[in-house]
C-alpha cells in the first residue's frame, strides 16, 4: 500500500484513540463491574455464598455473635450469578472497574450481621434480617419463628402427642 | 540491595515506562486486553508506555495468570532478571487470589503465593499494584498503571458495615 493510500484512509478515519482517563470509558451495556451489596436489604442468607464459583463471597463469623457476609473483588470473575439468586435482590451488578488497588485488603467489602438466639435452647440460629424477613413473608406463629429448627421439632412433636394422647382417651 | 529510591525512580520512569508481558499461565483473556490496550483504540504510547521483550530491559511488569506449577520457577526467573525498582501490575483476578482457579490443584493461587516464594528466593518486589477484572478492561489496566505512578488517586478502600433495616 502506498503512502498517498495510507494517509488518505487515516484522513478519512479520523482518530480513534479514547483519552481515557481525560474522556469517559467505552462502557456497553452488556459489561458487567464489581457487584454492589446493599447493606439494608441483605439478609445474610448465604445463597450468594454457595452459588458464588471462585467464593469471592463468604461468610465468616469472627466473634461468634454475628456473621460478615465478606465479597473480595480480587476474586470475583465478574459473572453476576450472585445478583440472580439473592432473594431479597440486595446485589446489583455495577459498571465499577476502576478496582486497582497497592493491598489485597482494601479489596473487601463486609456486611455485619447479628445473630439470634433460640428462645429455647440458646443456640445461634439465624441472623436478625432474616427473622424479619420471614416475619413480614409468611404466617407463621410466633412462639415457632424464635427458635431453633430442633427445638421447633421437638415442641411440635410434643404438642402432636398430647393432642394424640388426648383423642385416644 | 534494597537501598532503592523508590519516589525518586517513579519520578524518573513517569514519562516513559517499559513493560513486559509476563503471562503466568492465564486463559489469555486478560493477555488479549493488553494487547488492546496496546493498540492505537487506547493508545497507552500517551503516557509513555511501550511494550518491551525481555524483563531485562522493563521497568514494570504486567503479571496475568494464577501462576501454575509448571511456569512457577520460570517467573521467578523472569522477575529475577528484572533490574530494580521491581514494579509489578497483577492483572485479573486471576493474579490478584487465584481468582476462578483458587484451589485447583496445578496453581499456586495467585500473587500472594508467588510472593512468598519469591521472597525465599531472595528476590525483592518494590512495589505491587493489584487490578481486579476477569478479563481486566484495557481502561483498567490504565488506570492501574497510573495509580502505580502516582497519577491517579485509589478508589476501593476496605470497608465493613452493619446490616440495617431498611
Ligand atoms: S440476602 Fe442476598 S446478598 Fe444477602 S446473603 Fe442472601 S443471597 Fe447474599
Ligand atoms: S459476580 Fe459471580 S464471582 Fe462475583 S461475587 Fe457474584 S457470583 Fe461471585
Ligand atoms: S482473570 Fe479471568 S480473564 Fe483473566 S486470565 Fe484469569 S480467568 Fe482469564
Amino acid at each position: 500500500m502506498s503512502i498517498a493510500r495510507i494517509l488518505e484512509i487515516a484522513f478519512r478515519t479520523g482518530r480513534v484513540t479514547r483519552k481515557y482517563p481525560h474522556e469517559p470509558p467505552l462502557l456497553t451495556p452488556e459489561f458487567r463491574g464489581a457487584v454492589r451489596v446493599d447493606p439494608s436489604k441483605c439478609w445474610g442468607c448465604g445463597a450468594c455464598v454457595k452459588i458464588c464459583p471462585p467464593n469471592a463471597l463468604s461468610l465468616r463469623s469472627d466473634s461468634g455473635r454475628e456473621v460478615v457476609l465478606e465479597y473480595f473483588v480480587g476474586r470475583c470473575i465478574f459473572c453476576g450469578m450472585c445478583a440472580e439468586v439473592c432473594p431479597a435482590r440486595a446485589i446489583e451488578v455495577t459498571k465499577e472497574f476502576e478496582l486497582s488497588s497497592t493491598s489485597l485488603e482494601s479489596l473487601k467489602y463486609g456486611v455485619a450481621h447479628r445473630l439470634v438466639r433460640c428462645s429455647s435452647c440458646g443456640s445461634l440460629v439465624w441472623t436478625e434480617a432474616e427473622l424479619r424477613a420471614v416475619i413480614r413473608s409468611s404466617p407463621v406463629a410466633e412462639e415457632y419463628v424464635v427458635l431453633c429448627p430442633r427445638c421447633r421439632k421437638t415442641r411440635f412433636a410434643r404438642a402432636a402427642s398430647i393432642r394424640v394422647g388426648a383423642g385416644s382417651e | 540491595m534494597s537501598s532503592v529510591n523508590l519516589a525518586r525512580a517513579l519520578r524518573a520512569i513517569k514519562r516513559s515506562v517499559w513493560v513486559y508481558h509476563l503471562n503466568s499461565g492465564s486463559c489469555n483473556a486478560c493477555d488479549i486486553e493488553i494487547l488492546d490496550a496496546l493498540t492505537p483504540y487506547f493508545d497507552v504510547e500517551r503516557f509513555g508506555i511501550k511494550l518491551v521483550g525481555s524483563p531485562r530491559h522493563a521497568d514494570l511488569i504486567l503479571f496475568t495468570g494464577p501462576v501454575t506449577r509448571e511456569s512457577l520457577p520460570k517467573v521467578v526467573r523472569a522477575i529475577r532478571a528484572m533490574p530494580r525498582p521491581r514494579l509489578i501490575l497483577v492483572l485479573g483476578s486471576c493474579g490478584v487470589s487465584g481468582g476462578i482457579w483458587w484451589d485447583t490443584y496445578s496453581t499456586i493461587g495467585g500473587f500472594k503465593k508467588l510472593e512468598e516464594v519469591l521472597r525465599e528466593n531472595g528476590v525483592e518486589v518494590d512495589r505491587v499494584v493489584y487490578v481486579p477484572g476477569c478479563p481486566v478492561r484495557p481502561e483498567a489496566i490504565i488506570y492501574g498503571i497510573l495509580l502505580l505512578l502516582g497519577v491517579v488517586e485509589q478508589k476501593v478502600k476496605k470497608v465493613e458495615v452493619v446490616a440495617s433495616e431498611s
